[in-house]
């Protein structure tokens, strides 16, 4: 009980300074009667980096998808406790799910285009929550979001082919411009380079901290190196509680707990 | 020896050998401290395949020449003259011979050894009535010398035929069994023999359905030597009895557009009511139905696409019908204050209906399924950019499951096409030509069954217009199905 006190306050003591965009308080899900997290607090700094480690299996993934509620998708889950986004609780039956999502995005451990054109995958959100007026505003948004997500100069002259034909890290790089595309203010990335090549990781780590700049980044992934490149805040997940969150050099350099020290020491997980 | 016996020997013999073939294998392992190339259950299947399947192969080969062989030696041995005075033809008279020949197998072997070529027919014909086995009265002397040569050749074939089947089968296991060593690849040819098998199972599927083309298209092209394709095709009266009637057949009788538009006009119907309600269904139950709910209502549609059409048929006669006559009543009355029905109770739209209620648990259950199959992250994805779940269904699901449900919606019209029972109850047999959906109509397999059941000669106009018939709807479908695969794989390209 003291040690969960203890990050209880390490959770929102250490970025004071910079202003918070989410917050979580003692979140629990249950799948059906198996617990997977143990009451999770944390706050999630605005335009900053967050990466979350740790063994698998430990809710790394559950924690992620309850930010924007796409657990409400799995019929036997069920979360308690509190996430606000700024302010605003997100588990409040006043917010609209589809609303939120637009504005906290999500982008996938595996690439999952749609069977559509590279082109339409990126216009898929904007006309869903008409961003557009018309197709010279959709051709805009689809061009600035595919530059962002660093694919342009790869797919300009064949818009129009299936995303599905891109390559791995092409096709991922398409769902981060297509979650860019609604301009949401949160994107959240389930260990995005998973199946990625090391080129192409390189890419996408750019990508990510060049997006910090306009959207705040929350993501899991399971290289130290990539935490450490790319996160300005780092937070170990372990058995379903929050081991300890901290500045990423912090983290890296001199970790207070015992188990992030064996973790990112590579001592189990 | 009868062929079950001989069937039940060889597999005996590939069992022994099997074993024996696992041990050696199990030894020689263990004695040369080698690494086998394969297990010692692949030495045994290996083993159990040269003992069963050259055999059994000489056996099917024997069981198809031999009666062949012994039948022309025989046939050659017909006397002309007497076959020429007498009334019978040389197939009916070998038959009877064989009849005679095969009957004395049955007899017991004392009764057996008192017939000799001089036994006369009369006797030999009592002798085997008195065992059952019925004989034909047409018979004559000169045919028992034949039958008694027809069974010693017989007995001959059957015996050399199982000594060397059974000879075959233990040398094919000595073979595979002196083959075995540790280097001896018995996996892949039992990988190989596997494959054999799967290629003649489905070469047997597709030899058959050529076989039923075939066996349909003579009898269509008789069909077409007396009656020209003008006038069945474009034809626009349905009436092959009167033409039976009036001997040689009156032009336009043959005609097969009412029961093409009744066909199709039904199956549109059918079709318009059913895809809409069984493709909601679906995605009802694929997409919105909790896990409790989707595992009762599931198992619920498919036990109804078991129901009988036949059962469906009695509801479109017994309720169906007499309730939309008596709708049709009752508004007609309240407009126009004639209470007379306008809908009668055979119609287009009584078949249409119930037969949509046939096909939605057939559209809703196959289309559950392609739509299930699409891959959980292309919903996760659209979700997590803010879709509602309608929007997903529509713009992500949908399109993916696309390719799959145009095949299942045209595997259903197939079957719309071919459904019979509830178009007899339910539109009647009357071969109309109208538009008007509350007339009675009926379909061309409605017909090919009237044609085929009546008590006409076999080779006149009206039986062999149903093969045209058939031959016609075989097409349609089969045009239907290269039509699926072709959007299928469209579809697919563009996807994948
Ligand atoms: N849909 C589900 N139904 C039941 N249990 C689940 C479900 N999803 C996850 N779990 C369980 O919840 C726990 C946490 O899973 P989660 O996917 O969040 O782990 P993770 O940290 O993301 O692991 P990884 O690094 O392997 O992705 C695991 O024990 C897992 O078995
Ligand atoms: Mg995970």
């Amino acid at each position: 009980m003291e040690n969960m006190q203890a990050t209880f306050n390490k959770g929102r003591a250490v970025q004071a300074a910079i202003p918070i965009k989410m917050t979580s308080r003692d979140v629990t899900v249950h799948y059906g009667q198996k617990q997977a997290l143990n009451g999770i607090t944390l706050d999630i700094p605005e335009r900053q980096v967050t990466a979350l480690i740790g063994p698998s299996g430990c809710g790394k993934s559950t924690y992620l998808r309850c930010l924007n509620r796409m657990n409400d998708t799995i019929d036997s889950a069920k979360v308690g406790g509190e996430i606000r986004l700024d302010g605003e609780d997100v588990y409040d039956s006043a917010i609209d799910v589809v609303e939120l999502r637009a504005r906290v995005g999500m982008v996938f451990q595996k690439p999952n285009p749609f069977p559509k054109s590279i082109y339409d995958n990126v216009a898929y959100g904007p006309k869903i929550h008409g961003l557009a007026r018309n197709k010279d505003e959709l051709d805009e948004i689809v061009h600035i979001s595919l530059r962002k997500a660093g694919l342009y100069k790869e797919v300009h002259d064949r818009l129009d082919e299936p995303g599905t034909g891109l390559s791995g890290g092409q096709q991922q790089r398409l769902c981060i411009a297509r979650a860019i595309a609604v301009s949401p203010e949160v994107i959240l990335m389930d260990e995005p380079c998973s199946a990625l090549d090391p080129i192409a990781t390189a890419t996408v780590e750019e990508l990510i901290d060049e997006l910090r700049e306009n959207f705040t980044i929350v993501i899991v992934t399971h290289s130290m190196q990539q935490a450490a490149r790319v996160s300005q805040l780092t937070a170990m997940f372990h058995l379903g509680d929050l081991a300890e969150v901290g500045p990423t050099e912090k983290m890296f350099s001199n970790p207070d707990d015992k188990r992030t020290q064996d973790y990112i020491t590579g001592r189990f997980g | 020896m009868s062929t079950p016996t001989i069937l039940l020997i060889v597999f005996a013999i590939s069992l022994i050998g099997a074993v024996m073939a696992y041990r050696r294998a199990s030894t020689l392992a263990a004695a040369q401290a080698t690494q086998l190339h394969s297990r010692p259950v692949y030495h045994a299947s290996y083993v159990a395949c040269w003992a069963t399947i050259p055999s059994l192969l000489l056996l099917a080969a024997w069981l198809i020449t031999a009666p062949i062989l012994i039948s022309t030696d025989i046939r050659a041995k017909i006397p002309e003259e007497t076959l020429a005075q007498s009334e019978l033809t040389e197939g009916l008279a070998y038959g009877i011979v064989e009849s005679l020949g095969s009957g004395l197998r049955v007899l017991p072997a004392d009764e057996r050894e008192t017939v000799t070529d001089q036994t006369p027919v009369k006797d030999l014909s009592a002798l085997l009535r008195k065992r059952g086995v019925p004989v034909a009265s047409a018979g004559a002397d000169w045919m028992v010398p034949l039958a008694v040569e027809l069974n010693a050749l017989q007995v001959i074939s059957r015996w050399v035929m199982t000594i060397a089947v059974i000879v075959l089968a233990g040398f094919g296991a000595g073979w595979g069994y002196k083959k075995i060593a540790p280097r001896l690849r018995a996996r892949n040819s039992v990988e190989g023999v596997v494959r054999g098998a799967l290629i003649a199972a489905s070469s047997i599927a597709i030899l058959t359905t050529i076989g039923i083309v075939f066996s349909m298209l003579f009898e269509t092209v008789d069909f077409f030597s007396r009656i020209s394709p003008a006038e069945f095709f474009f034809g626009t009266v349905w009436e092959p009895r009167f033409s039976a009637a009036g001997s040689t057949g009156s032009a336009g009788s043959f005609g097969f557009i009412p029961l093409l538009a009744g066909t199709l006009y039904i199956g549109a119907v059918a079709m318009l009511i059913a895809v809409p309600i069984g493709l909601f269904a679906a995605i009802y139950m694929a997409e919105y139905a909790k896990n409790r709910s989707r595992s009762v209502v599931k198992p619920l549609l498919e036990v109804l696409a078991g129901i009988p059409t036949i059962v469906y048929g009695f509801f479109a006669l017994v309720t169906v019908g007499p309730f939309l006559r008596d709708l049709s009543t009752e508004i007609n009355g309240l407009v126009t204050g004639n209470y007379s029905s306008f809908i009668q109770a055979q119609s287009v739209l009584t078949a249409g209906l119930v037969m949509a209620i046939m096909l939605i648990p057939f559209v809703s259950s196959l289309s559950d399924d392609i739509i299930t199959s699409v891959p959980r992250s292309l919903r996760d994805g659209s979700l997590g950019l803010g879709a509602t779940r309608s929007e997903t269904i529509k713009k992500v699901v949908l399109p993916a499951a696309l390719p799959g449900i145009v095949s299942a919606l045209l595997l259903t019209a197939s079957r719309a096409i071919g459904e019979t029972m509830i178009v007899v109850l339910a539109a009647g047999v009357a071969a109309n030509l109208t538009l008007d959906p509350f007339q009675p109509m009926t379909t061309i397999t409605v017909k090919i069954v009237a044609q085929l059941t009546g008590d006409l000669e076999f080779d006149s106009p009206q039986t062999l217009v149903a093969f045209a018939l058939g031959m016609t709807l075989f097409v349609i479908t089969l045009c239907l199905n290269i039509y699926a695969l072709y959007i299928v794989r469209k579809y697919k390209e563009q996807y994948e």
